[in-house]
């Protein structure tokens, strides 16, 4: 198996790395990277979105990319969310109504809500909820990060 | 997981070259691919990443017929608004499916090589008679996507072939067309059954063209051709729905699995067949009007 | 929200609404989980688990698996210097397999490795062979004399045998006696971080171990006793934890952990993947209740008899307490006069169950929430009407024997504000082709570990320099907020801002004994031992203050933070806390909290060993649309009625309820884990956990105050009763909609349309 080198720009930063290609965004990010924000929980198998990062701004399961596919892409992840030392309002408005419990699954569905906003900042509840939908929570029953959304969307 | 080389062609034509060495598979969207070859189920020594290719990822309207590209995401489909106009069951079939993060990578020829008989962009593109159109380093061919689909993950791709783009032509006059599903929950479902069905109605309000299809009931998507031709020609009314369920036992032979049994899909499909095809009734009346 | 009777003027210095600290590390990605802990020198840790359901070890070769480059160790069972057996109950359950493997997934074998390569390439050549057998699922098959037997002393593990009255009497005195069989899945915890655990061997031949535990302490004695270790040598830290909901009160990872660092004398880490944790991690367990009901013509209950079996898979887990608890609760929230239950916890090859969120609870509701409704629609009675005939009152004696006390006045708190809801959704239409249904359903949830066990918790209060007030917390936050709710109570009592007192992380060297996190006791045991803690730290304050300034500390008083001289001055308490620094003094003051089984009220002769004497009520009304067609369920509206004796965090106990509710809709609704193809459903493409788009639309919380007299101010539990109500008031709704009664959970639409029981 030979290994590829590519570049990509993360969270802002141009970075050039060498790896195995059978490795998956998510093995990077947390192994070769530090940035263990984005998570584990399914498996790899796309089913929970603990692991979305914004790829060129679009959300997507790192478990589920090869590293090879980001070739030349803007990766963001949960720590490329602060800005200046400051908290992103999705970060803000998630801690502030309590819908951080355990947190597994918060840096996911932060991501997530931030691409939806970005698409369509007024959502509809109903489309918050299929905005989150691929992010699998067990502690808070999700109201609480809707109601989060609807805050930074009232906000802005 | 596996091992393999990885190879990321930038043109078409790099494409053909590179699935023509022995042993390469394409890899798309990946969300099938990469689960399937974490757990062994898929391998390729060669695995061709197409994510470097602009040109298979489109949209477009040629006059007669629609084309679509094949490395075009689900969630591309789903907010085309040419598509809304010609297949809005396409629309709603793509938009169905999983959650925002995999609507953004899944391709629509993803869908189609995986063959899955639940996949829910097929029985969209079966009613509007969709081809699909084959290259490889040899040249292309364009065969019915009814024929290429061969069985449950089966399809006539050949070694060093791929899917290039499947095309349809749009209906014209008092038209409709609806997709449904039945799925296990309403988040990141898995059609249990789904259905398609376009419709045309003629001047006098008869059943001019009739396309049904199905998922998830047989070893692929199935093309209702007794309910089809049962109704051709007839004045769509409520009195008519129990032949279309007689006739349609005919022709599914669901399964019972971890997701649902064959009697309850059985039903389902009866249910969802009535509602797709009422449904695309009253777009084509509204149409006609 | 509605407020009781009795309210304590809290909060007085903190808000309702005060920030929990760890969100901001969890919102940004920078909490540790254990996954996430940097370590120098880390080694994999890769599990070999049994491909078989039941089969006999033949022979383990690990000679292929040695040769690869980079693997460092192979284990097995042999390898293990001290005990090889685990179990809090029953030491039943091997840490890696000894001759037998009971069910597919069980560890068999521990690989450690340089690189996940390396370790995965081991995993494929170790040779192990098997002689299958054969085995059994059902538990009441394996109940049997005649059945395979898994364990020595055979497989019922747990046989309870209560009752209460005259139970012949009783269904004679009844009109009506209607009996059913209801059918619980095994369901998942579903935590979102599967398990991990770190261990290091360190050169002063200690170890320390990272985990994601409720009960830190206990890993710690299994560790210490599998490595042959002194207990002293054994240290256990928590890591950030992502979810446990009963499932994390079990310590196989850690040991294989610690046993894989102790053999390489170096840093390994296991992280189990989804599949390993559904194989071979706690569940809920499965049940089948046959239960009958009998009653007069006006709704009054006359007797109940029950029998359940359990299917708490290979090992025992916490299955003989959650039996207990399953067991006390068949009778709900009603007064039985004759009663008769037999419970049978059996072992099967399936995957272990034990603690999870409910503990039994859930189980035992769905029965007698169900039945209840069932015998209003034959009584022709209202639903709510015939529960408010039957519902315990303070005073009251459970058929364990048990007299309840005046937190029961909550009970018919809640059946008049459900009427309330009730009332307004009733006039809300479907939409066209679906069939609406309310339905409502009461639950009751024990607190507390039981009497008899020791239900202790101690935690430590220290006043740095800094002038901040650290509490070392004894019990592990699982993410559900624990933490946030030590801050608040200790920061009220204090009379200081809620941003001066903090919790440090659990590290079995530095921080007390709290004991497990679990059994809807937490704010309650936390709470009452920082009250006193608080009292204790206050009194050393003004002994060292009278000290200082040369005065009985008698004339001193402590107010909000200030120390008060008799002449009214006021010294702020945080110089006299840098004063004693300077003299290496640090306040601290340490309690611990014995969970209260007063003599009067707790049965002494039960057979259970352990009653429940203190309970949490609520009720839960659901508003669904079915599509009669499909048979799909949708549940449109919900509410939540729960009385948690006092509120101490609003978006704290919001966040238990809304959470506790989501879990209740995936197991009346989506969750079961399934065998087929001989293979268990192990990950969540068909075990399908709910999603923000499978949750009501219309959602309302209605959180009572009814004060618990031994709470801290007024507090009780809420962790697991707010799942407890959900599914039985789903079904209850579907009957409504549709007349159809579903006595298998899920309620799949297979099920509703009745293809199949």
């Amino acid at each position: 198996m030979k290994e590829i080198s590519l570049d990509f720009i993360l969270n802002g930063e141009k970075t050039s790395l060498i790896s195995s290609p059978n490795r998956t965004l998510l093995d990077v990010l947390r192994e070769d990277l530090g940035l263990t924000g984005a998570k584990d929980a399914c498996g790899g198998e796309g089913e929970c979105g603990a692991c979305t990062v914004l790829l060129n701004g679009k959300p997507v399961n790192a478990c589920l990319v090869f590293i090879g596919q980001v070739a030349g892409m803007k990766i963001t992840t949960i720590e490329g969310l602060i800005e200046k030392g400051e908290f992103h309002p999705l970060q803000r408005a998630f801690v502030e109504v309590g819908a951080v419990q355990c947190g597994y699954c918060t840096p996911g569905a932060i991501l997530s809500a931030k691409a939806l906003l970005d698409e369509n900042p007024h959502p509809t509840d109903q489309e918050i909820r299929n905005g989150l939908s691929g992010n699998l929570c067990r502690c808070t029953g999700y109201n609480k990060m809707i109601e989060a959304v609807h805050l930074v969307e009232g906000r802005g | 997981m596996q091992e393999f080389n990885y190879q990321r062609p930038s043109t078409i034509t790099e494409l053909k070259e590179h699935l023509s060495q022995p042993g390469a598979r394409i890899l798309a969207g990946g969300t099938d691919i990469v689960p399937k070859m974490r757990q062994g189920k898929f391998s390729a020594p060669i695995l061709v990443d197409t994510s470097g290719i602009d040109d298979m990822r489109f949209i477009e309207d040629r006059g007669s017929e629609i084309v679509i590209g094949s490395l075009t995401t689900h969630q591309e489909l789903t907010e085309s608004t040419l598509l809304q106009n010609i297949n809005p069951a396409l629309v709603t079939a793509a938009g169905s499916i999983g959650c925002q993060q995999t609507r953004g990578r899944g391709t629509v020829g993803g869908n189609i090589a995986n063959a899955s008989p639940a996949a829910d962009t097929l029985p969209p593109l079966i009613i509007f008679n969709s081809s699909v159109l084959v290259q490889s380093l040899n040249g292309e061919r364009r065969l019915t996507l009814e024929k290429f689909i061969k069985g449950p993950g089966k399809t006539d791709l050949q070694e060093g072939e791929f899917i290039h783009s499947v095309a349809f032509s749009p209906l014209s006059g008092a038209w409709g067309a609806a997709f449904i599903k039945v799925g296990k929950r309403s988040g990141m479902a898995v059609s249990i059954v789904n259905a398609a069905v376009a419709v045309v109605l003629d001047n006098e309000g008869k059943i001019g063209e009739l396309r049904v299809a199905l998922g998830a009931v047989g070893p692929t998507v199935i093309r209702c051709r007794k309910i089809e031709e049962y109704l051709l020609g007839k004045v769509p009314v409520p009195a008519m729905m129990k032949e279309i369920s007689e006739a349609c036992q005919d022709e599914i032979s669901p399964i019972s699995d971890i997701r649902s049994t064959e009697e309850y899909r059985d039903h389902a499909a009866e249910v969802i067949i009535h509602r797709a095809f009422n449904e695309a009734v009253d777009q084509a009346k509204g149409r006609g009007q | 929200m509605r407020e009781g009777v009795e309210m304590t003027d809290f909060p007085r210095k903190t808000g309702k609404h005060e920030i929990r600290k760890d969100a901001w590390n969890k919102a940004s990605g920078k909490a540790k989980y254990t996954a996430d802990i940097p370590v120098e020198n880390l080694k994999i840790g890769l599990i070999v688990r049994s491909p078989h359901h039941f089969a006999r070890i033949q022979d383990i070769d690990k000679k292929p698996a040695l040769e690869i480059p980079g693997v460092l160790a192979v284990l097995t069972s042999d390898d293990i210097p001290g005990e090889k057996l685990f179990g809090s109950l029953v030491p039943d359950q091997p840490s890696l397999a000894q001759d037998l493997v009971r069910h597919l997934g069980e560890p068999v074998a521990l690989i450690i490795a340089d690189t996940k390569k390396a370790a995965g390439l081991a995993q494929d050549v170790i040779k192990i062979s098997y002689e299958p057998l054969t085995p059994v699922f059902d538990p009441i098959l394996a109940a049997a004399p005649e059945a395979p037997q898994l364990h020595p002393d055979g497989n019922i593990i747990t046989e309870l045998n209560l009752g209460d009255g005259n139970i012949k009497q009783g269904f004679e005195e009844a009109d009506h006696i209607l009996e059913d069989t209801f059918d619980l899945p095994r369901i998942s915890p579903g935590y979102m971080e599967p398990e991990t655990s770190l261990a290091i061997w360190e050169e002063d031949q200690t170890i320390t171990v990272w985990v994601s535990s409720q009960h830190p302490f206990t890993d710690q004695g299994f560790i210490a006793a599998a490595l042959a270790l002194p207990i002293e040598q054994v240290r256990v830290k928590s890591g950030v934890i992502g979810g446990a909901f009963g499932g994390k009160e079990d310590s196989s990872l850690s040991i294989l952990a610690a046993l894989g660092a102790w053999s390489i004398k170096g840093a390994v880490r296991l992280v189990n993947n989804r599949r390993e944790s559904f194989l071979a991690h706690p569940k809920r367990h499965p049940a089948q209740i046959r239960y009958k009901l009998g009653a007069k013509n006006d709704g009054t209950f006359t007797a109940m008899e029950a029998e359940v079996y359990m299917d708490t898979g290979a090992y025992a887990s916490y299955g003989p307490a959650v039996a207990m608890i399953l067991t006390e609760t068949l009778a709900g929230s009603y007064r039985i006069p004759n009663v008769k239950v037999r419970t049978a916890l059996v072992y099967t090859n399936s995957p272990l169950s034990g603690a999870m969120r409910g503990f039994g609870s859930p189980q035992s509701h769905f029965a007698v929430e169900s039945m209840v409704d069932k015998m209003a629609e034959e009584l022709g009675m209202d639903s709510i009407l015939i529960r408010k005939k039957n519902i315990l009152n303070p005073g009251d004696k459970m058929f364990t024997g048990v007299t309840l006390n005046e937190t029961a006045n909550s009970l018919p708190l809640c059946l008049e504000e459900a009427q309330q809801v009730i009332n307004q959704l009733k006039v809300i239409k479907p939409a066209p082709g679906k069939k609406a249904g309310i339905g409502f359903a009461l639950a009751a949830q024990s607190m507390g570990l039981g009497a008899n066990v020791p239900d202790d918790s101690t935690h430590r209060l220290e006043w740095a320099p800094n002038g901040k007030v650290l509490i070392h917390l004894g019990s592990p936050d699982l993410g559900q907020g624990l933490a946030m709710a030590a801050e608040i109570i200790t920061a009220e009592r204090l009379g200081l801002s809620f941003e001066d007192v903090e919790c440090l992380e659990l590290d079995t060297l530095e921080t007390p004994n709290g004991n497990v996190t679990c059994a809807s006791r937490m704010t309650y045991m936390v709470g009452n031992a920082l009250l006193d803690a608080s009292e204790k730290m206050i009194q050393e304050l003004l002994i060292q203050a009278g000290t200082l300034l040369d005065l009985p500390a008698s004339e001193l008083q402590y107010q909000e933070g200030r120390v008060i001289k008799p002449d009214g001055t006021e010294v702020p308490a945080v110089e006299f806390i840098a004063r004693l620094a300077e003299e290496s003094i640090t306040l601290t003051s340490e309690s611990t909290f014995s969970f209260p089984y007063p003599e009067d009220t707790t049965p002494q002769d039960l057979p259970i060993g352990m009653p429940h004497v203190l309970y949490c009520y609520g009720g839960q009304v659901a508003r669904v649309e079915v599509d009669p067609e499909l048979g799909t369920v949708e549940v449109t509206h919900f509410t939540a009625i729960h009385d948690v004796g006092k509120i101490i965090s609003l978006p704290g106990v919001e966040g238990q309820i809304e959470g506790g509710v989501a879990t209740g809709i995936g197991y009346a609704l989506y969750e079961t884990m399934l065998r087929k193809d001989d293979q268990w459903v192990d990950g969540f493409t068909e075990y399908l956990l709910p999603t923000a788009n499978d949750l009501p639309l219309h959602y309302e919380n209605i959180i009572l105050e009814v004060p618990e007299a031994s709470g801290p101010y007024g507090a009780k539990g809420i962790g697991e009763i707010t799942l407890v109500p959900t599914a039985p008031a789903i079904a209850n709704a579907v009957f409504d909609a549709v007349k159809v009664r579903v006595y298998k959970l899920p309620i799949t639409p297979e099920r509703v349309l009745g293809f199949i029981q």
